[in-house]
């Protein structure tokens, strides 16, 4: 009887061994029917039906309403088609790459270009037919270019570009001189010289500082290289080769961009010690509301920031109510376009022709995961969510700079201005490469010692002329090439 | 080894001989059904296993993918990292295999024994019973034996196999990872700028776990020894302030600090108002008062958990000894010396390893005081950089995923090196009895 339960055993082992194999078999062809799924070549007109598609939106927009509304006037537009989409509720900072593949990241993002395009290479984010889209030709050049890559030999686009990032000055007309109508209104076209002029910046800075010295002209910590490299970007410099696209060309000192670096100097010169590290980023919200500091440079999307620390002063320091103060911080509070700069390099040279400040910007837009089982709805919603109409409500509700021509017009003011800029190539885009990552710390560590040279003994000075600033300048761009290639 | 198979193979019976090929064999014929059936199905999971995806999962490991994914084609391909994790898991499971199948025998040799000598056979409640009984023991460690091997043993081989991979720069999925051999620690000794940059790092490395484990430690001491004093009233107050400093997290106590010392913080702004000059203690020019105040920060940071260590410990001292020094006219001085340093040396030295080993590779004090600066000289890494530092430049910004786990091993061999050397000289070891 034992034997016998022994060779049912045996039998049932055998048994099992083979269909274990069979396993592997059947596993085997699923495998080859999972393929040739995606692509781009997905995006055949048929909607997907019935699908959520899961939006990864920015933060301010998702907390002043815009996204709520894009997604409630999506939802209601393909409720027949029982598309919906909503809040992908994932972390900025996900990594689509690795997320992606295992069902996890978003079907739709909505980030900078130099995010998505990170994602380019790997081929995680679909090619998007551009011209398929309403606002193809509303958008320049530039911004295109910042979503284009070149995969395999093959240009595709991987995003549709809905917003211009690029550094704005902000100042206070209620801190201007009480004459600057007569004293700081050269042109007499009733705006202020030195917000005009970076010499005339400096020029005011170096005043007001001298007749009180707890308060500031412009103040900017140095150390941020995304608002001093533009400095550089005014007299030739530039980042990659081959319009940003070859990481093996570094043009952070092309050109004359050693003029760049002593106009940074010269405006340290009138700062204190706090534009050598983040001291001045970190304090220019309340610095500003409180007087001590007349100008300073960031980007639009602070702009309520800097508008609520101003009026919580006035209320402090005025006694006004919520709402006057409010008025005033908004009548008070401008944001405009940077100031030219002096084609010589040279603040304090008064003869200088003025030569048009380029800065370093970026593009936010939208993309289409490669993972996506939707890829049809997410192309549909990309549509919407840049159609003129949404574009021109976010713009309003957020106060971006839109990359559409047509919007961009229709707000007018700052967007506008922005827009121009793009247009006219002084908006240098960060690149959509992945060498992009290597520039910061070595740029960061240049303009800290810039800063610090001002405020070194005479004889401990690096950077006493353009050559040795050009050197150093050098110095960084051999720095960023090592970290680029030396491990390749 | 070669005489106990030559035994095996002469007196082991059919159905025991047969158990190298289906386990559980022998058991089946000397009664232990239960058993036996644990053993064929713990063969025939393994089996299914290795058909499933075990075999694969070893190719794998070897090859590091074939397929590149191209999510465009819809072409799912090879994950080279996930191969090579799988791989390593393959060969743990073979490894707990081999360990049933070793038991399998050595269980069915033994039962032959037992039936040749007609003793009673143990049935599987009898083992069981064991198990909660003189084999305790095992049924306790074992699932933290499992927890280590998966949560600590699987990433430390992942992490010492990726340094002999091309893993990290352009080489990330869906690009395939190739096997390179010592080539990472090559360019780790031959590459002009890695070599200076590494030594430089490395020594200032041992400098700062040297000083700053030797600070702390008696600066901690000290405090212990101060507030043990009977004159000291009120030690639950005096205790608890040092407490407050070690609950506070961190990463706060050193973006603290950094605006402390800042150009815009509070110490600039004193020294301003009495007349002087902003100092850039962590600026670019600051090698040295940027080192000194990493000292004094990570002395801030650690001594309240030193110091609540060694009161601990200077409660257990036999004050006669203290007594009998005094009266052989020992001073205080000398008493310290030759009775509490002696003592509390033999009682915390794996603590104070550990110490030294976790200010060797004291990630955040330079991270958050100091981040963000390449300087002259250095390989994307600054003057205060520890070689953790650099690892994280390395293959967290820059992505080198290979050379920093290359330089990982550096620095464990480092570490393992001087720790077991100190540890195997020191009282505590060589001493064990001295103060039981």
């Amino acid at each position: 009887m034992k034997k016998k339960w022994i060779a049912a055993v045996l039998a049932a082992t055998v048994a099992l061994t083979a269909t274990a194999c069979g396993g592997a078999d059947t596993d085997t062809t699923d495998n080859t029917a999972k393929k040739g799924g995606t692509g781009a070549a997905v995006f055949n007109g048929q909607l997907e039906e019935n699908v959520t598609i899961r939006v990864l939106e920015n933060d301010t927009a998702i907390e002043k309403g815009y996204f709520k509304e894009l997604i409630d006037a999506f939802n209601e537009e393909y409720k027949d088609k029982g598309i919906q989409a909503v809040d992908a509720n994932m972390d900025q900072y996900l990594d689509l790459a690795n997320d992606g593949p295992y069902g996890y990241g978003p079907d739709v993002l909505y980030q900078a270009n130099d995010i998505i395009m990170k994602y380019a290479d790997g081929k995680h984010i679909l090619p998007l037919p551009a011209e398929e889209f309403d606002c193809f030709e509303q958008i320049p050049d530039t911004a295109w270019n910042a979503f284009h890559a070149t995969v395999d030999g093959t240009e595709y686009t991987c995003g549709i570009p809905v917003n211009v990032q690029a550094p704005m000055l902000y100042y206070r007309k209620d801190l201007l001189p009480a004459d600057w109508e007569s004293a700081w209104d050269e042109d007499k076209d009733s705006v202020p010289d030195m917000i005009q002029s970076w010499s005339k910046m400096y020029d005011y800075s170096v005043a007001r500082h001298e007749a009180n010295k707890k308060q500031y002209g412009y103040m900017k910590s140095l150390n941020d290289m995304y608002f001093s490299s533009g400095f550089l970007f005014s007299y030739g410099g530039y980042i990659f080769g081959n319009n940003n696209t070859d990481p093996s060309e570094i043009g952070f000192a092309a050109g004359e961009a050693e003029k760049g670096a002593q106009v940074l100097s010269q405006l340290a010169s009138a700062m204190n010690e706090d534009c050598i590290d983040d001291t001045i980023t970190t304090n220019a919200y309340s610095k500003l509301a409180d007087g001590s500091y007349f100008a300073t440079i960031s980007t639009p999307d602070v702009y309520s920031t800097f508008l609520d620390e101003l009026t919580k002063a006035y209320e402090e320091q005025e006694g006004l109510s919520e709402w006057d103060a409010a008025k005033k911080a908004e009548e008070n509070l401008v944001m405009t376009a940077l100031p030219q700069l002096p084609s010589s390099g040279d603040l304090t040279d008064k003869n200088a022709e003025q030569i048009v400040s380029k800065c370093m910007g970026g593009v936010n837009g939208y993309a289409v995961s490669s993972y996506t089982k939707a890829p049809n709805a997410c192309l549909e919603f990309v549509k919407f969510a840049t159609s003129y109409d949404m574009v021109k409500r976010r713009a309003h509700m957020l106060g971006i700079a839109p990359a559409r021509g047509d919007v961009a017009k229709e707000v007018g003011g700052t967007s506008e201005e922005i827009f121009k800029n793009l247009d006219a190539g002084n908006i240098i885009l960060m690149p959509s490469i992945s060498a992009i990552a290597q520039i910061w710390t070595p740029g960061q560590t240049f303009f800290i010692d810039l800063a610090q040279d001002v405020y070194r003994a005479d004889n401990e000075k690096k950077y006493k002329d353009l050559a040795s600033m050009k050197a150093g300048l050098e110095d960084m761009c051999k720095q960023i090439n090592e970290a680029i290639t030396t491990l390749q | 080894m070669k005489q106990t198979v030559q035994t095996f193979m002469k007196t082991a019976t059919v159905p025991v001989k047969m158990s190298l090929l289906l386990m559980g064999a022998g058991h089946f014929r000397y009664g232990s059904i239960s058993k036996g059936l644990l053993y064929l199905f713990v063969e025939l999971s393994m089996i299914y296993y290795l058909v499933q995806r075990g075999f694969n999962d070893i190719r794998g490991f070897f090859t590091l993918g074939t397929q590149r994914a191209d999510a465009w084609a819809g072409i799912e391909g090879d994950n080279s990292v996930v191969m090579m994790l799988m791989g390593i898991f393959a060969f743990i499971v073979i490894a707990v295999f081999a360990f049933f199948y070793v038991q399998n025998i050595k269980g069915a040799y033994a039962m032959q024994k037992r039936a040749e000598n007609n003793l009673p056979q143990k049935t599987l409640r009898q083992d069981l019973a064991d198990l909660l009984d003189q084999k305790f023991y095992v049924l306790v460690l074992a699932l933290p034996l499992i927890g280590v091997c998966v949560f600590n043993v699987l990433p430390i081989i992942f992490m010492i196999l990726i340094a002999f991979t091309n893993y990290g720069g352009n080489i990330v999925p869906p690009e395939l990872v190739d096997w390179v051999g010592v080539d990472n620690f090559r360019k780790l000794m031959v590459l002009s700028k890695f070599g200076p940059t590494f030594l430089k790092i490395l020594g200032w490395n041992l400098l700062w776990a040297l000083l700053s484990t030797t600070i702390n430690y008696f600066a901690g001491l000290g405090l212990a020894l101060l507030l043990n004093k009977e004159c000291v009233k009120g030690k639950a107050i005096w205790r608890a302030f040092p407490i407050l400093a070690y609950a506070i997290p961190g990463f706060i106590t050193l973006l603290a600090f950094k605006f402390m010392f800042s150009y815009g913080g509070p110490i600039n702004q004193m020294i301003i108002s009495n007349g002087g000059t902003p100092f850039g203690f962590l600026g670019i020019d600051a090698k040295w008062s940027a080192r000194l105040i990493g000292l004094l920060v990570n002395c801030w940071i650690s001594v309240p958990s030193i110091m609540l260590l060694a009161t601990g410990h200077l409660s257990n001292r036999d004050m006669s000894l203290y007594e009998a020094a005094k009266i052989d006219g020992a001073g205080r001085f000398a008493q310290f010396r030759k009775l509490t340093v002696p003592f509390m040396l033999f009682a915390t030295m794996p603590v104070l390893l550990g110490q030294f080993i976790g200010n060797f590779n004291n990630f955040g004090i330079f991270y958050f005081l100091r981040g963000g600066m390449y300087m002259d000289g250095y390989f994307l890494a600054s003057d205060t950089d520890l070689l953790i530092n650099w690892l994280y430049n390395l293959s967290i910004d820059n992505n080198y995923y290979c050379i920093g786990a290359a330089i990982s091993l550096v620095i464990f061999l480092i570490t393992s090196v001087i720790s077991l050397t100190v540890y195997v000289k020191s009282p505590s070891y060589r001493e064990e009895d001295t103060f039981q």
